[in-house]
């Protein structure tokens, strides 16, 4: 055996310690602000423990923004993926090698865009006079006004398109690489094998995929609860309450509404409870 | 009728061309085998029949049947390929049930000839598990049944054991040749490598650069090559080449390289005086001349000796060309000893210096 040596540690130790203590933290102090009354309006303060985790469960307006954020993560997460695989699959049997170039360069154009950006440039374009999104209905309807992000029933599935066109559209030239790493032989051997394209993709390529595949969708699940900074422009949770997740209903009771800082933080409490128990399950149900 | 047959076939890549006026029959029932050099045009060939190349000019039919613009699932054919190409997901039974599935056979039915099929190749033991637990060989036995389970008109089989070690490729050419007996189904086999195309084949397609060179019975390519790269390619130890000049001595002919001078009664080739030729000898065909024997005599001093077990390779250098011969090794002679070897005209080749063409009467 080698001697050991103090240098790995040494370099790591410090990093470790910066890096704990920007995660930690913040992380225990939410728990603490959230076992607390802190409200923004005054500097006064006492220990009311679990009672705002209480309140919480019989907050009509908590649990819409708890339905609303599950919706939130299986649409933009379902869609990413269908959209991604779907393109993928698509430009692997149709595209020539260097159209497949072209196309890769202009999906991964959106990802690149700030997601503020994005979400500008989308609001504009579903605005109901003079959007670019909405021209097709004007047109096809003589005039008529379609406001997408204004409707109960559509705002969230039209913001979560502005999610799909960043993610999906990346995701897809992901799904096409790694389709280009396949080895060749078992495709050939499955079209021998009297499979048609789809039948191919549906049960050779795809499943040999499954791993990396995976891998994807939890990228994208995690990414996907990170949407505060887009459902923040384009609709700020509305129409009422139909866009409010649960950081965007945390943000306006903790800064917004009533500065109730610590029930914000008992929110933020919970779905970080929630989301590293869900995950932790997926996972292992995944690798099982 | 012929199972396959190729007419006029060509095959290029933009302006590459692979394989060039490409004709062929190939009968029912036959054993062929594409023997050739890397980048050939063998295996190219192969995927064509398989369908998963486009074939540029020519036609292709299959079982009389025009297969040019047939998917590969519909000309009839089943394919083993040389990574064996098994789905990695999918256990063995899946595997080799792929195939009926996609065809909606009935489940009982595909139980029943997944069985019939693994029983014949030994894999039952084998059926849950998956590709990556099976040997190499085992593997492309499951190759072997997921393409023989179609009852297909014709085997393809593309290098299907340059993956395995040297023991366990005999072994499994033996099993091809057992199958190949038992279910006589026209069969095309890709290879380079000449071991395989002798001891399998009924018939050698020996091609280079996309053209074939010579067609014929293992036997015949190996005692009648038709011209100096099938002379040179086929045969272990490689056949030994002598530039001569033919010359006219009475009634005889001589065949002059430098300072040694043949004498051969030439009644099997088409000869013509001062021609330039290359006289061909086949290492086991050169035997140790006794010492008082004068006649065709290859002399020089043994500079490497090979062991192969029963023979023993001697090379030794004359007119500055190496020549060698098989020799049983009891008989061998040591290094830097002198050595002398005759031959019967028999088996004697001579092609022409020019073309290369064997100048064999036919």
């Amino acid at each position: 055996m080698p001697r050991r040596s103090s240098l790995p540690v040494t370099f790591v130790v410090p990093t470790l310690v910066i890096l704990l203590i920007l995660s930690m933290v913040p992380t225990l102090y939410a728990i603490v602000i959230a076992l607390q009354n802190r409200e923004l309006s005054s500097a006064d303060y006492s220990y009311v423990w679990f009672s705002n985790f209480y309140d919480l469960f019989s907050d009509r307006r908590f649990l819409n923004a708890v339905w609303v954020s599950v919706k939130w993560e299986i649409v933009t997460v379902a869609a990413t993926m269908t959209v991604a695989i779907g393109l993928g699959v698509l430009m692997f049997e149709v595209a020539s090698p260097r159209l497949r170039n072209i196309y890769c360069l202009l999906f991964i154009i959106p990802v690149l865009l700030p997601r503020v950006s994005a979400a500008f440039v989308w609001k504009f374009a579903y605005h109901p006079l003079y959007g670019i999104a909405t021209y097709p209905y004007r047109l096809l309807t003589g005039g008529m006004i379609f406001d997408p992000l204004s409707k109960p029933a559509t705002a969230l599935f039209a913001v979560a398109s502005v999610d799909v066109w960043q993610w999906g559209l990346f995701f897809a030239v992901i799904v096409l690489k790694l389709l280009e790493t396949l080895p060749r032989q078992p495709i050939e051997a499955a079209r021998l094998d009297h499979a048609r394209s789809w039948q191919i993709h549906a049960y050779v390529t795809l499943p040999m995929l499954k791993a990396p595949l995976v891998s994807l969708m939890f990228v994208k699940m995690i990414e996907s609860l990170r949407s505060f900074d887009l459902i923040y422009v384009m609709t700020r949770g509305g129409p009422g309450v139909a866009t409010e997740t649960l950081d965007m209903y945390a943000f306006s009771q903790g800064f917004i509404e009533s500065g109730k800082v610590s029930y914000a933080s008992a929110m933020a409490v919970l779905m970080m409870v929630a989301t590293v128990i869900t995950f932790t399950m997926l996972w292992k149900r995944v690798q099982a | 009728m012929s199972a396959i047959v190729c007419s006029h076939v060509d095959k290029s890549y933009g302006a590459t061309s692979v394989i060039r006026d490409l004709n062929l029959s190939i009968e029912e029932h036959e054993f062929v085998v594409f023997l050739g050099p890397s980048g050939c045009g063998k295996s190219t060939l192969l995927r064509m029949l398989a369908g998963l190349e486009d074939i540029s000019g020519g036609e292709i039919s299959i079982g009389g049947t025009v297969v040019n613009d047939l998917d590969p699932g519909d000309r009839g054919v089943a394919m083993v390929f040389q990574n064996y190409a098994l789905y990695p997901h999918m256990t063995i039974f899946d595997n080799i049930a792929f195939g009926l599935k996609r065809q909606n056979v009935p489940k009982a039915e595909i139980r029943q000839r997944v069985g019939a099929v693994s029983t014949t190749l030994g894999l039952d033991p084998y059926l849950d598990r998956k590709p990556a637990e099976l040997s190499g060989g085992q593997q492309q036995r499951v190759a072997i049944a997921r393409a023989m389970i179609k009852t297909p008109k014709v085997f393809l089989f593309d290098e299907p054991l340059s993956n395995l070690d040297a023991k366990l490729r005999n072994h499994m050419r033996v099993e091809i040749a057992r199958l190949h007996q038992s279910l006589n189904t026209t069969t095309v086999y890709v290879t380079h490598d000449q071991l395989e195309a002798m001891t399998l084949a009924d018939r050698i397609v020996l091609l280079r650069d996309g053209r074939i060179e010579q067609i014929g019975s293992p036997a015949e390519i190996y005692e009648r090559p038709g011209n100096l790269f099938v002379a040179g390619f086929i045969g272990t130890p490689n056949m030994n080449f002598i530039d001569v000049t033919i010359g006219r001595d009475g009634d005889a002919w001589t065949l002059t390289n430098a300072g040694t001078v043949f004498t051969i009664s030439g009644e099997r080739f088409r000869l013509q005086q001062g021609e330039r030729a290359v006289l061909g000898i086949r290492p086991p065909d050169l035997v140790a001349a006794s010492p008082g024997a004068s006649g065709n005599l290859l002399e020089g001093t043994a500079d490497l000796i090979e062991f192969h077990g029963n023979d023993a390779l001697v090379t030794f250098c004359l007119g500055g060309k190496e020549i060698s011969a098989l020799v049983p090794s009891r008989a061998c002679p040591a290094i830097r000893a002198d050595v002398r070897y005759g031959f019967d005209e028999s088996s004697l080749h001579l092609f022409d210096a020019q073309s290369g063409m064997s100048l064999r009467r036919q």
